[in-house]
């Protein structure tokens, strides 16, 4: 082997890392970066919100009907609805993957997808 | 010289892509963990909001989404053809359901499914067990207090409480003497014209318990339902842990979400009753929707309620008798019984656990 072989070896070797490594680190920065709140209204995806952005959005319905999302502190809530059960308002704010926020009249759903996992499988209400 | 220096490339070309293969096929998984081969089981979860008026969540594992999905439909169609038969509400094409019983109080016997019969001598079961602290031939009662607390919620300003004397003249029509199952004939009769069935404080249990019945009869697996929160499994997770189940603080304006975490063994079911979810308020007072059989009033002692056992449909009639027993006719109860757990929550946070409950939960 001549010292240009080697020297190409260990480039490719390097280059190769650099890659591998590359991806490792971008897939762990988009599966820690903060889950979605993903809204859907009797099983049509509405909108999908960032837990990482405040942001609140009012979620128009059928017959002048409407819930409205809050997104702060990293966290998902429903701040104001127009049902008559207010479950959904009542409810506790959210932000574990998988935890859901439902509002029954309104047949919305409001489920935390990625981000931080707790060790639940399924809760009391 | 010349055929020298081609072995020399050869070999480091060789070496190199030598290398590479081996980086990137430890990087893609094939080494090691055998993560990437196609019969790995994966986690999947469903969700449903149109079964027995609340959500239902199933947990499961599968190779693939499309075979978990499998699984959750056959679960699903289950639930679907039990939620017809108990709808108090609703009627269903050729089906006579418990609706169909009440239309006929005082009428005539109607003929009915074997899983109706049998949800009804359940009841009736649980009526003697819990000395009739649950009883569901009190529709005539919670009917009343149904439309009060829809009134309230619509127009909270205006929440009303129904008369005593009201609920007194209704509560001449809960006798479940008068409920008559004929299981010969597969019909049911209620002998009297004002009486009603309301089986919500019974059946979403019992329909979770004989979905879960017959899902292990068909030999499925690591799967965990939860039915508008009565919850119960057939097996543990598929890594070997249990499955954990939490149970949420009835003070929502607490930080912390739940009160407590309780891992299931094969079998047992989890379920609380409580006043925080449907309720309506008068002058200040929360009505919960739970209605003690003794007072005719919304029993108010406890936040919460939370049981384990090992058959759903007990979880959730006994979760109910014990919200409207005092502490101690509860503790006497559950311990009477084998195999029942119970944990009391009051308003002010503090907790009551029975005498094994405490074996459950996460520490």
């Amino acid at each position: 082997m001549k010292r240009n072989d080697v020297i190409l070896i260990i480039a490719i070797l390097l280059i190769t890392f650099g890659f591998v490594i590359g991806t490792v680190i971008h897939n762990h920065k988009t599966s820690t970066e903060g889950g979605l709140a993903v809204v859907t209204v009797d099983g049509e995806e509405y909108g999908r919100y960032p837990l990482n952005q405040d942001v609140t959005v009012r979620i128009d319905l059928a017959d002048g009907e409407y819930n409205v999302l809050t997104i702060a502190d990293g966290e998902a809530s429903m701040s104001e609805a127009s049902c008559r059960d207010q479950i959904c308002v009542h409810h506790f704010h959210i932000h574990y993957a998988g935890d859901t926020i439902v509002c029954l009249p309104h047949k919305v759903i409001v489920e935390i997808v990625g981000g931080e996992a707790d060790d639940v499988d399924a809760a009391t209400h | 010289m010349g055929g020298r220096m081609n072995k020399a490339k050869i070999t480091s070309v060789g070496i190199i892509v030598v290398l590479m293969a081996l980086i990137l096929a430890v990087q893609s998984g094939l080494f090691g963990n055998s993560a990437a081969s196609s019969e790995e089981m994966k986690h999947y979860t469903a969700s449903f909001l149109d079964i027995f008026d609340t959500k239902t969540d199933i947990v499961g594992y599968a190779t693939n989404e499309a075979e978990f999905t499998k699984q959750a439909d056959a679960i699903k169609e289950r639930l679907v053809y039990y939620n017809n038969l108990y709808d108090i509400y609703n009627n269903y094409e050729g089906v006579n359901n418990i609706k169909t019983i009440n239309e006929h109080a005082g009428q005539s016997p109607v003929k009915v499914d074997a899983a109706i019969i049998e949800l009804l001598q359940y009841s009736k079961e649980m009526y003697e067990l819990t000395g009739g602290r649950v009883n569901v031939a009190m529709g005539s009662v919670l009917s009343i207090w149904h439309e009060y607390r829809e009134d309230g919620c619509e127009n909270p300003e205006r929440a009303k409480l129904p008369e005593l004397s009201e609920l007194q003249a209704a509560a001449e029509h809960t006798n479940i003497e008068d409920v008559v199952i004929d299981a010969d004939a597969h019909t049911v009769y209620l002998a009297d014209p004002k009486m009603s069935l309301d089986v919500g404080s019974i059946a979403k249990g019992y329909a979770c318990q004989r979905v879960m019945d017959e899902c292990r009869a068909k030999g499925m697996d690591h799967v965990l339902l939860s039915l508008g929160g009565n919850i119960s499994g057939i097996g543990i997770r598929y890594d070997g842990s249990s499955f954990r189940v939490a149970i949420q603080n009835p003070d929502l304006d607490s930080e912390e979400e739940y009160i407590e975490k309780v891992d299931l063994e094969d079998g047992q079911c989890v379920v609380s009753s409580g006043d925080y979810q449907r309720y309506y308020v008068v002058d200040g007072k929360v009505y919960c929707h739970i209605i003690n059989p003794d007072t005719l009033f919304p029993a108010d002692t406890f936040a919460a309620v939370s049981i384990i056992t090992k058959d759903s449909g007990k979880a959730d009639a006994l979760s109910t008798a014990l919200y409207n027993m005092t502490l101690e006719e509860g503790q006497a109860f559950v311990a009477s019984q084998d195999d029942v757990e119970a944990m009391w929550v009051y308003h002010d946070g503090t907790k009551v656990y029975s005498e094994h409950f405490q074996e459950s939960t996460v520490k």
